[in-house]
């Protein structure tokens, strides 16, 4: 039968809204570079930032991108241990690079650097504080796979398509991390 | 008070290309309109159910038709945006000079919550809500916005501009003849936007330059004893924080008093400026304009005649 | 007859759905002809609230320095109008229509995520609640449906109606965006056999392209949304002019939603006219594929001309050209349009329902519209007119002589269908009559209050003799407006209960929605008939001269020559 109800809706859906989303990380990049360099108060607001650190957590975000893939490509071959195991391990790693942010954060809050002390700093926490929320959204939706996992899912064909929509979401946050992390710590710090 | 607002006017060459421009499209755009309307009409007469039996011949288009009212109101369009651009060099030629280098700006218009600033930085003066120039003189002025945004427009001469706080705007601005034009601020700002009304008198180049060394005088110290308690009154509470009257207070934030009395309105157009309009005014200000920051100072009657006889004598 | 209708697949929970009564049946359920029906009726409620908002408006500008409402009170409510108006009338009222009509017309028995449907609007009638709850804390927002900076950021907007704003319109966004994502999904996968993208009826054409606007258009709100609300709670930067931020930059991302939105609260209701228009005109539409790209080429545009709300901010000649340009383009595909539905009803055979009464008001008042909206691509006239009555004018000539006369075209189209009962056609002549004429007195005499130069959002206005009798007029007009659509609302509470029975197709109607009855099953078809054109009841019930016969014997007579 031609009509088949469940032929990737929720690809097609995922793959919108993140094209969605991606429109709105695209505004406050702009914001980000469109006013770098007019921030008033300190000068050089961005000596602040250590791109190094920040990195080694990006390539932990960056890696999980991969381990995902590769528990989808595990349900595909109906090996739920295997799903299980990439899957917690991309939840750690994105873990990690929450921590990594949230010691970030910290140690620019110990500096008395906060979102209203100058323009650099609003744009700033703005655009990796919404990506921050967006990795803790991932990461929360990890959580609700492993439990489907656990329950069983991933044997029919619908809900492997409904896996790797989710899994959309996750390479996403990931690809999205690479504009704010070129921009905003190589391009920004340069 | 009668002020000439329509868009429809011109009192300056900034203005003639604007309303050319105007009435040029609007005459094509009711052609168009009389086009469809006819059309819709014709088809609505012509074509109604139970002329002809049965279901109509199915037409399912016509790539020749169609192309051809894409075509045309491209055509159209294009004539258009060629006028759009002469019209837009002629109504507002560029500020910098030919060398670069930007001219001083001639007047200064400040748009506040709720009243226009006009500094003279030339002459050294300030005053407010009403803008004197000189007739057939070509100004340059620069707007600011000093709070939010606010929009200086004075419809029969010519464009509107933003004031915007951090980027002040320059344009040309001129009247051919000497008269009254009223204007507004068009960019919604607050409570009071409705009064943000703008008065310019345009006039002959010597009652400018009297007008202007008036502004420049210091105002009479006052010589009845009423006015000079008046005076006193001023000094001592807290009008002077606010307003400037030149030898006796700076404050900036609200209208420059130096020469009130010489001016037509209260509160930037809310009421005729006479001695009783006054008093009330300073009475009570949220009875006239419920949003604007002039306080009730709650002066005593015999302390609020004084004060107002004071004012009165700053021409 | 040697076509097959098409069996649907059977969807257990659909029946489960179908036993549930009562209001507990309404606030569970998933079907989307009841997500829609909420939708349609919660707007219709919205849309009599802005309303009432837009009468009192009207009537404190009855007489020059009139005492009727505080200036305060007048701004907070002139605020809301607008806001509702557009974010909780238009766009959730073409939602519904969509949500209800497009799994009919692309015979399906739901949408692709009926629980996300369902999440759609109930996070719509949330965010609608929570907004107007920001009267009852004493501070509605104040600064205008597009609250530019600074006037919208905590020195000049201390209370919390701003924050109520920005969080609630962000909340409103999600419903909105969900609903599209929805949407997408459904045209994409859901529909019957047969309905390639060139037999897609022309609402759900537009009702997709649509969807895409949105999911282009609200990041931008909700980036305008955020970065104030940072700027407010976080004391941040982004538009403070001291702090080295930008009030146009804002006006910039606010805009690059807004123009889009424009385009997002007519898309739909264009649909709504091709779909009628030939109905009643008993003939097909006229350029089918030059409609559908046109909608296409519209949807593109309308995200490159968003500066020329800003022509007056002084961004200079050569930004100020260009957009120009780009706004003058825009006005090719949409005259084209026009020009379609008019030949479309050249040489049909014109039923005048009052349907098909409102889709020819819909012609003639969005053409006003749409050459009033020109002269604004002509920037000198907008350096006079923008931010003036002249506006006002021209976007309620878009959006109500445009959508809402669409809207009520296609309520009185759909409503047999959704009910099972007609409208009243009396009644309905009256209510279509009334709307115009107080449609016409409230806005016409705008035009030229604008251009007299009385600016917009004006609680009040100086003693001058021209304005004082436009505005006079303009106030009569809107509460004979008012009375139409009191009319419109009895008609609808006495039609629902006693209408004429409409039966399954009372307009001999050519898409599938017709093919089902009135009101449709929860299922919505047990089976569809065979689709090979985009009028698949058409060639049923022509079988000597159906679509798809004509269109491959006009390909084999090109062939031929």
């Amino acid at each position: 039968m031609a009509l088949n109800l469940f032929s990737n809706k929720s690809k097609i859906l995922m793959s919108a809204f993140v094209g969605s989303d991606a429109v709105f990380f695209a505004f406050l990049i702009t914001s980000f570079v469109f006013y770098h360099g007019s921030s008033k108060g300190r000068p050089n607001p961005w000596r602040d930032l250590d791109p190094a650190t920040t990195g080694m957590y990006s390539v932990a975000l960056w890696a999980s991108s991969g381990t995902m893939w590769l528990s989808e490509q595990a349900l595909r071959r109906k090996n739920p241990r295997r799903v299980r195991r990439w899957l917690e391990l991309t939840f750690v790693l994105g873990a990690l690079f929450i921590l990594g942010q949230c010691l970030e954060f910290k140690g620019l809050f110990s500096k008395s650097i906060y979102p209203r002390t100058d323009l650099f700093a609003t744009t700033f926490f703005t655009t990796t504080g919404f990506h921050g929320l967006h990795v803790l959204i991932g990461l929360v939706m990890l959580l609700i796979l492993r439990g489907l996992i656990a329950g069983g899912f991933g044997r029919e064909d619908y809900q492997i398509e409904g896996y790797e929509a989710a899994a959309y979401y996750w390479h996403f946050v990931d690809i999205v991390w690479v504009a704010i992390f070129f921009i905003l710590y190589i391009w920004g710090t340069r | 008070m009668r002020q000439v607002t329509s868009a429809l006017e011109s009192h300056s060459p900034l203005q003639h290309g604007i309303l050319h421009v105007t009435i040029v499209t609007l005459v094509i755009m009711f052609l168009i309109m009389v086009l469809v309307f006819v059309l819709l009409v014709a088809a609505s007469l012509r074509y109604r159910q139970g002329r002809r039996p049965g279901e109509p011949d199915q037409n399912f288009g016509n790539t020749k038709l169609e192309l051809a009212w894409t075509a045309l109101p491209l055509l159209l369009l294009v004539c258009l945006f060629i006028l759009t651009v002469i019209a837009m060099r002629e109504s507002d030629p560029p500020v910098a000079s030919a060398s670069g280098a930007d001219p001083p700006p001639d007047i200064v218009a400040v748009g506040h919550q709720f009243w226009w600033e006009f500094r003279y930085p030339a002459e050294g003066f300030v005053t407010a809500n009403e803008m004197h120039i000189p007739a057939g003189r070509r100004l340059l002025l620069r707007i600011e916005g000093f709070d939010v945004i606010h929009d200086f427009w004075v419809p029969v001469l010519g464009r509107k501009m933003d004031a915007i706080p951090g980027q002040p705007n320059e344009m040309f601005f001129e009247a051919s003849e000497p008269g009254e034009y009223g204007g507004t601020c068009a960019e919604f700002c607050g409570a009071e936007h409705a009064w943000m009304r703008i008065l310019v008198i345009a006039q002959a180049e010597n009652d400018f330059q009297l007008w202007i060394r008036q502004q420049q005088s210091l105002p009479p110290a006052p010589s009845e004893p009423e006015a000079e308690r008046g005076a006193q009154i001023f000094r001592t509470t807290s009008c002077g924080v606010c307003h400037a009257v030149n030898g006796v207070s700076s404050g900036r934030l609200g209208p420059d008093l130096t020469h009130v009395a010489s001016r037509q309105t209260l509160a930037a157009g809310r009421l005729v400026n006479n001695p009783v309009n006054l008093e009330a005014w300073i009475a009570d200000p949220d009875k006239y304009k419920p949003g604007s920051f002039m306080p009730n100072a709650a002066l005593s009657e015999p302390d609020l005649s004084a004060l107002v006889r004071y004012l009165e004598t700053l021409r | 007859m040697s076509e097959v209708r098409v069996a649907l697949p059977t969807i257990r929970k659909l029946e489960e759905i179908g036993k549930r009564t009562g209001i507990f049946g309404w606030v569970s359920s998933v079907d989307h002809k009841q997500v829609g029906i909420l939708y349609i009726l919660t707007a219709l409620g919205w849309f009599c609230i802005g309303g009432i908002e837009a009468a009192l408006m009207r009537t404190q500008l009855i007489v020059p320095e009139n005492r009727f409402l505080e200036p305060y009170t007048y701004n907070e409510i002139f605020t809301m109008h607008g806001t509702t108006m557009i974010f909780l009338v238009i766009v959730p009222v073409l939602l519904g229509f969509s949500v209800y009509m497009v799994p009919l017309m692309i015979g399906a028995r739901d949408v692709a995520f009926p629980r996300l449907n369902a999440f759609g609007y109930w996070i719509y009638s949330f965010g609608a609640l929570l907004l107007y709850f920001s009267f009852f804390a004493h501070d509605a927002p104040a600064a205008g449906w597009f609250a530019y900076t600074p006037l919208s950021e905590k020195p000049y907007s201390n209370l919390q109606g701003m924050d109520f704003w920005a969080i609630c319109l962000v909340i409103i966004g999600i419903g909105t965006t969900a609903t599209a994502l929805n949407i997408i999904a459904t045209v994409a996968t859901l529909r019957v056999k047969g309905m390639s993208i060139r037999h897609l009826p022309l609402f759900v054409w537009m009702t997709l392209v649509n969807s895409f606007v949105i999911l282009g258009a609200m990041p931008a709100l909700n980036a305008a949304c955020i970065m104030l609300l940072v700027d407010r709670q976080l004391y941040g930067h982004f538009f403070n002019a001291n702090g080295g931020g930008s009030p146009v930059f804002y006006q910039h991302v606010f805009w690059n939603f807004g123009h889009p939105e424009v385009y997002l609260m007519i898309i739909p209701a264009w649909g709504m006219i091709s779909e009628l228009i030939p109905v009643f005109s008993r003939k097909v539409i006229y350029g089918y594929a030059v409609v559908a790209t046109s909608t296409v080429a519209i949807a593109l545009l309308s995200f490159s001309v968003w500066a020329h709300h800003m022509f007056a901010v002084g961004l200079g000649h050569t930004l100020d050209s260009i957009f120009a340009a780009a706004s003058m383009l825009i006005a090719v595909p949409t005259g084209v349009k026009i020009f379609n539905w008019i030949a479309t009803m050249w040489g049909g055979s014109i039923r005048f329902t009052t349907s098909m009464w409102f889709a020819i008001g819909f012609l003639l008042m969005f053409t006003i519209g749409g050459l009033s909206g020109v002269t604004f691509a002509v920037v000198p006239i907008d350096w006079q007119v923008t931010d003036t009555y002249y506006v006002v004018a021209h976007f309620h000539y878009v959006l109500f002589g445009g959508t809402a006369l669409a809207v009520l075209a296609g309520a009185y189209y759909w409503f047999p269908k959704i009910t099972g009962r007609m409208l009243s056609e009396p009644l309905g002549k009256w209510h279509f009559w009334l709307t115009l004429l107080g449609f016409n007195l409230t806005f016409m005499v705008q035009h030229s209050l604008g251009i007299l130069g009385m600016p917009r959002r004006v609680y009040t206005y100086p003693n001058i003799p021209e304005w004082n009798e436009l505005n006079l007029i303009s106030t009569i007009g809107t509460y004979i407006l008012g009375i139409s659509v009191l009319i419109f609302l009895w008609n609808i509470i006495y039609s629902a209960r006693r209408g004429k029975i409409a039966g399954n197709d009372p307009w001999d109607g050519w898409t599938l929605e017709w093919a089902t009855t009135s009101p449709p099953p929860v299922h919505n078809f047990d089976d569809v008939p065979p689709v090979k054109s985009a009028r698949p009841l058409w060639d049923l019930k022509h079988p000597e001269d159906p679509d798809w016969l004509r269109k491959s014997k006009k390909a084999r007579a090109k062939k031929g020559r």
